[in-house]
């Protein structure tokens, strides 16, 4: 029977990208190519991928101010995802460019000087506007570690920092029924199981009344906008600063909110 | 030792021993920056290209006490949650073989090296103690020798801060000896003790250190040897729940 199990035994607590048996005990930085590929990247066995994604569910579930938890159940969860992400971003000219230049969205990356001097009702300025009433930086977005393909680790990361855009393109606010808006069209457009898990979930903590209001209104009006758009990966956002928000909006066939959600936006 | 709340200790006496711990001097010591003065610095000079491992990465030993501080900083707020978590409330129980050993009575001097949480504090390097020779019963650390850059140098200290007749106590992670345990111990120690770092107090990393420093850690005859080397006598160890754990004692004469 131990004879039999070995193999899987073996599979289940190997490092990825092992052409030999694995060790049950993942050595760091090996010479065989199992050690990490790019900055912050931790490998991981399948059976770390599955505890990380049980304990990051729960423990997100239990917890809602440990975003760092939403990040990991995303890693951890999202490889097939990914790969239909990217492949679908290589085949649009836009999206092709933003994976061949790999643009970053964080204080040191913005001229938030320029963003501010833009007209108002640009995408730059809106954006700005955004973060200050929302009082929230772009640098808050912790880096992919649990990828283990140095790509969808970009993929990924161009997710969580283009999160904020959706934000700004929908209208929503940061509190709770602003981010679970977003979340279902972020489900819609990405298929990520983090963005469904998030969208199914994340409810549980609203009271009935926001729940009334979130479930005849505003995921509908969600949904119909990520059907409806283009997939947001493929925007090259740092390009279209000067472009005006109203414009990008029909552009993506994104629609007024059903009402304006209370919250600081 | 980790503890809850303030009175630490008492918390871990069998129920016989509570009464006798009242009277007992306890001075904890909490492990500062592990670097040696600067006048000690210049004297080690050839000995700065030295490496020595962090984990299973090598570092220079100048590196090494730097990294070890951030990973206890990084860990000090939820020590005792986590300590709970991944030994399942375990550590308790051996603690509590600890104190029971060392049957301390009142008037006792007892020093408590790398103290973590709970009991009256003086700041000191593990290498360099900041204190008389002489001038304790016991000397006790529990889970916190298998961090210092030069242990041999943690023994001398400790052989010198002791009284003749006093005891040298220390609880430490050790080797497996069984080997059915020692693979399920590997695969608990490497697949879940990580995430759990992760999930419970988002730091991979500073768990990843502690399972892997515990792999470096001598054997207990080898640390048997080292306590011998630095003067002790009649040194002996127990191991404890085959062996993850080991308790050694000498005596300085």
């Amino acid at each position: 029977m131990a004879t039999l199990l070995r193999p899987v035994f073996r599979r289940l607590c190997g490092l990825p990208g092992l052409q030999r048996p694995a060790a049950e005990m993942p050595l760091r930085a090996r010479s065989d190519g199992a050690g990490p590929l790019y900055s912050h990247h931790i490998p991981t066995s399948p059976l770390q991928k599955a505890l990380l994604a049980a304990g990051s569910a729960a423990m997100a579930l239990y917890n809602p101010y440990r975003h760092d938890m939403v990040a990991v159940l995303g890693e951890t969860t999202g490889h097939r995802t990914l790969k239909v992400l990217r492949d679908q971003m290589r085949r649009d000219p836009e999206g092709a460019q933003i994976l061949q230049e790999r643009p970053r969205i964080s204080t040191s990356t913005l001229d938030l000087g320029k963003l501010q001097s833009l007209p108002e009702g640009s995408l730059g300025r809106e954006y700005l506007r955004f973060l200050d009433v929302n009082r929230v930086s772009p640098d808050t977005r912790a880096p992919t570690r649990f990828v283990d393909d140095e790509e969808l680790a970009y993929v990924i990361q161009r997710y969580r920092e283009v999160h904020d855009m959706l934000h700004t393109l929908l209208g929503m606010p940061t509190n709770i029924l602003g981010e679970i808006v977003v979340k279902w069209f972020e489900a819609v457009q990405t298929g990520l199981p983090m963005c469904i898990l998030g969208a199914f979930f994340g409810p549980i903590r609203l009271g009935a009344q926001s729940l009334q209001v979130l479930v005849s209104e505003l995921i509908p009006w969600a949904v119909q906008n990520g059907r409806r758009a283009p997939c947001v990966l493929n925007l090259y956002y740092e390009r279209r600063w000067e472009q005006s928000l109203r414009a990008l909006r029909e552009e993506l066939g994104i629609t007024a909110p059903p009402m304006h959600v209370q919250g600081l936006a | 030792m980790a503890a809850p709340g303030s009175c630490a200790l008492w918390s871990y006496c069998g129920r016989g021993w509570s009464w006798a711990m009242r009277g007992c001097q306890l001075l904890g010591l909490r492990s500062s920056w592990p670097g040696a003065p600067l006048s000690a610095r210049l004297l080690s000079q050839e000995k700065r290209a030295t490496e020595t491992h962090f984990g299973f990465e090598t570092v220079s030993e100048e590196e090494k006490g730097g990294k070890v501080y951030q990973v206890f900083e990084s860990v000090a707020k939820k020590y005792d949650v986590m300590n709970d978590m991944m030994s399942l409330g375990i550590h308790r129980v051996w603690k509590d073989l600890l104190l029971w050993k060392m049957r301390p009575l009142p008037g006792t001097q007892l020093l408590d090296v790398a103290g973590g949480t709970g009991l009256a504090w003086v700041l000191g390097d593990a290498e360099e103690l900041p204190f008389d020779d002489d001038k304790f019963d016991i000397y006790t650390i529990a889970f916190g020798i298998r961090n210092v850059t030069h242990i041999d140098q943690a023994l001398q200290e400790a052989h010198r801060v002791l009284k003749p007749g006093g005891r040298f106590l220390c609880l430490e992670f050790s080797q497996v000896n069984n080997p059915l345990i020692s693979r399920l111990y590997d695969l608990y120690s490497f697949q879940v003790i990580p995430v759990l770092g992760e999930v419970i107090a988002g730091d991979w990393k500073s768990y990843q250190y502690l399972v892997e420093s515990i792999r470096k850690f001598p054997s207990q005859e080898e640390f048997k040897e080292m306590i011998e080397d630095a003067g002790f006598h009649k040194v002996t160890y127990e191991s404890l729940t085959s062996g993850i754990v080991a308790i050694h004692s000498g005596f300085k004469l």
